[in-house]
């Protein structure tokens, strides 16, 4: 196996996700059974490539950050949206704590 | 199988009425969806009311006038409920439209409801939904294919005309082969996906799914175009897909490529005979067809994997239940809240998905990886071009596999000729051709270069022209709604 169970905790943690005992199990033997499909990739020589990260001529467009104005109605139907809110606010557990 | 054209022409006229043809829709949906289980959930109030306007008032010129569409739930409808068949978005509500329903609305469509879909669209069998599993129609023991499962089987039993769906890797064509319809997935970026739930943003398109290759390119027609809230839509000019459609040399001198790569899978022999004969008929057409090589296509299912989980660990970042979704109660800090939210709320598949992504985008593996991958990509895409110089068109089957009875495993295989046509943006069409031993759907697929989409809908006509299967026939436990025998 490529991934042990210490990979998969730093990949839990990374991507933010609980996973119990239980889950631990399968996602060991599914995670390094993509990993084995990946190994045919290894021995290509790809020099010369440019990669592939999208398929348009995007182009980064820059503009300043104009505030413009936006209708109640839509600033509390976004708010309405949130588990927990507070008057204008999305509501969150405290980051910042100051003893 | 109705023609839109005409049924909507009717409606024009006056001399049918929408209200009629959507109580029809909902009748045919309450009798058979107990058993196919496509849709989520029904607009039945909503339905009404828009049919009687269209009936009274003047949107009856649109093009879609009265005319009722199944909408896969991660296309977002204003002021509806869209689940992407995942608990985490049980309870949210669309706060704006997607473009393209925007554009099918000015066009008098009717959103008769929303259809089951894998969850977040992971998934080729929609068994992955939080919510139910939807049949297929021939054989409600097998699985209808997926992601876009639901909208496919509602189009295949006949419970509705037209349907929305999206495809990553797959997800319309593959359905639509298991389902016996038309699905087609555009050129990257033919249609806006603004409004819709990403999975994979460099292979996301939205298809379309209908009886007909008719039917799908009038749908189309409508829907496609630039749209500056998407940037990678394309400025490309209004085309009328339907135009001309009707081609009957179209197929004569044709160049059709079949990929060598073909002989390196195990293919069920219930496809080989079904394509094997569909070469033979294309010839008689007057088709060149001959192989072509796509070295590289042994590479499609590990490209796929690492970009596609890749690009899931980023989109699905975005859920973090602060904004919109689920929260997880009883959390102890803000980090706790995410990974509780997420493990209460993502189903098995999509944490995997995640976990795979986040794993190659690791700062030690990115290179190894994902890095790689993207320019093995370019490689595939390099020699896809090669071969366009060749070729007209790439023809091979939908699938590999038949569809398997649920719990059952498809092989990863099965779609690697419609991953293809994502990993490369190009456009693709399965067409249903014949039928299995067994009574199943079988589909054959057209892929052609990016932006060949017009000449792909009229070398997708005269395919169904010559193919054995008739649209005409639904199964036996079946009663179709739109459907030439109730004479609307």
């Amino acid at each position: 196996m490529f991934i042990k169970e210490k990979e998969l905790n730093i990949i839990a943690d990374l991507a933010k996700i609980y996973i119990n005992e239980k889950e631990k199990v399968s996602y060991l033997l599914d995670l390094n059974k993509m990993e084995s499909l990946t190994e045919i990739l290894e021995k290509i020589d790809v020099s010369g490539l440019e990669p592939t990260t999208h398929l348009t001529d995007l182009r980064n467009v820059w503009r300043e950050d104009i505030v413009k104005p936006c209708s109640r109605k839509i600033v509390n139907q976004m708010l309405n949206s949130a588990p927990a809110k507070e008057k204008n606010f999305y509501k969150i557990h405290k980051v910042i704590n100051v003893k | 199988m109705i023609n839109i054209k005409n049924l909507n022409k009717k409606i024009c006229l006056g001399e049918i009425k929408s209200v009629d043809i959507i109580k029809k829709c909902l009748n045919c949906i309450k009798e058979n969806d107990i058993k196919i289980k496509a849709f989520l959930r029904l607009n039945e109030k909503d339905s009404f009311i828009k049919a009687s306007q269209i009936d009274k008032s003047n949107m009856k010129n649109k093009q879609l006038s009265g005319i009722p569409i199944a909408i896969k739930d991660n296309i977002m409808i204003k002021d509806h409920n869209m689940t992407a068949a995942s608990k985490y978005l049980e309870h949210y509500i669309s706060p704006y439209d997607a473009t393209v329903i925007k554009k099918l609305k000015m066009a008098g469509a009717i959103f008769i409801g929303e259809t089951n879909m894998d969850e977040f669209a992971m998934g080729g069998s929609t068994e992955t939904s939080a919510y139910q599993k939807t049949t297929n129609p021939w054989n409600i023991e097998y699985i209808p294919g997926g992601s876009s499962g639901g909208s496919a089987a509602a189009v295949g039993s006949g419970m509705v005309p037209l349907a929305l769906g999206s495809d990553t890797g797959g997800s319309v064509r593959q359905p639509a082969s298991f389902c016996g319809v038309v699905g087609y997935k555009p050129s990257y970026g033919l249609i806006s996906r603004y409004g819709v739930c990403a999975l994979a943003s460099s292979f996301d398109q939205i298809g379309v799914f209908s009886k007909t290759v008719m039917n799908v390119a009038l749908l189309t027609s409508i829907i496609a175009g630039k749209d500056y809230n998407d940037p990678v839509c394309e400025p490309k000019g209004w085309i009328d897909y339907t135009y001309n459609l009707n081609n009957p040399y179209i197929l004569k001198n044709l160049k059709i490529g079949i990929p060598k790569q073909l002989l390196d899978y195990k293919i069920d022999n219930d496809i080989v005979k079904v394509f094997n004969d569909a070469i033979k008929k294309l010839k008689l057409e007057g088709a060149e067809v001959f192989e072509i090589d796509i070295p590289s296509c042994k590479y499609i299912n590990a490209l796929y994997k690492i970009i596609m989980c890749a690009e899931v660990s980023a989109n699905i970042a975005t859920f973090d239940g602060i904004r919109y979704g689920y929260r997880s109660l009883n959390c102890k800090n803000l980090n706790d809240e995410y990974a509780k939210s997420r493990a209460e709320s993502l189903g098995y598949e999509v944490k995997k998905r995640i976990l795979f992504g986040t794993y190659v985008l690791k700062s030690q593996n990115y290179y190894k990886y994902y890095h790689k991958a993207q320019k093995v990509r370019t490689l595939l895409i390099k020699q896809i071009k090669d071969v366009y110089k060749k070729c007209d068109f790439i023809f091979s089957p939908s699938t590999l596999q038949m569809p398997v009875k649920f719990g059952e495993i498809l092989s990863d295989e099965c779609d690697i000729f419609l991953i293809m046509a994502n990993l490369a943006g190009l456009p693709g069409i399965t067409i249903p051709y014949s039928f299995s031993n067994f009574g199943m759907p079988i589909g054959m697929h057209f892929m052609g270069p990016r932006f060949s989409d017009a000449k792909l809908f009229k070398i997708a006509y005269a395919f169904e022209k010559i193919s054995n299967f008739n649209i005409n026939i639904f199964p036996k436990y079946l009663s179709p709604v739109l459907h030439k025998k109730d004479k609307i």
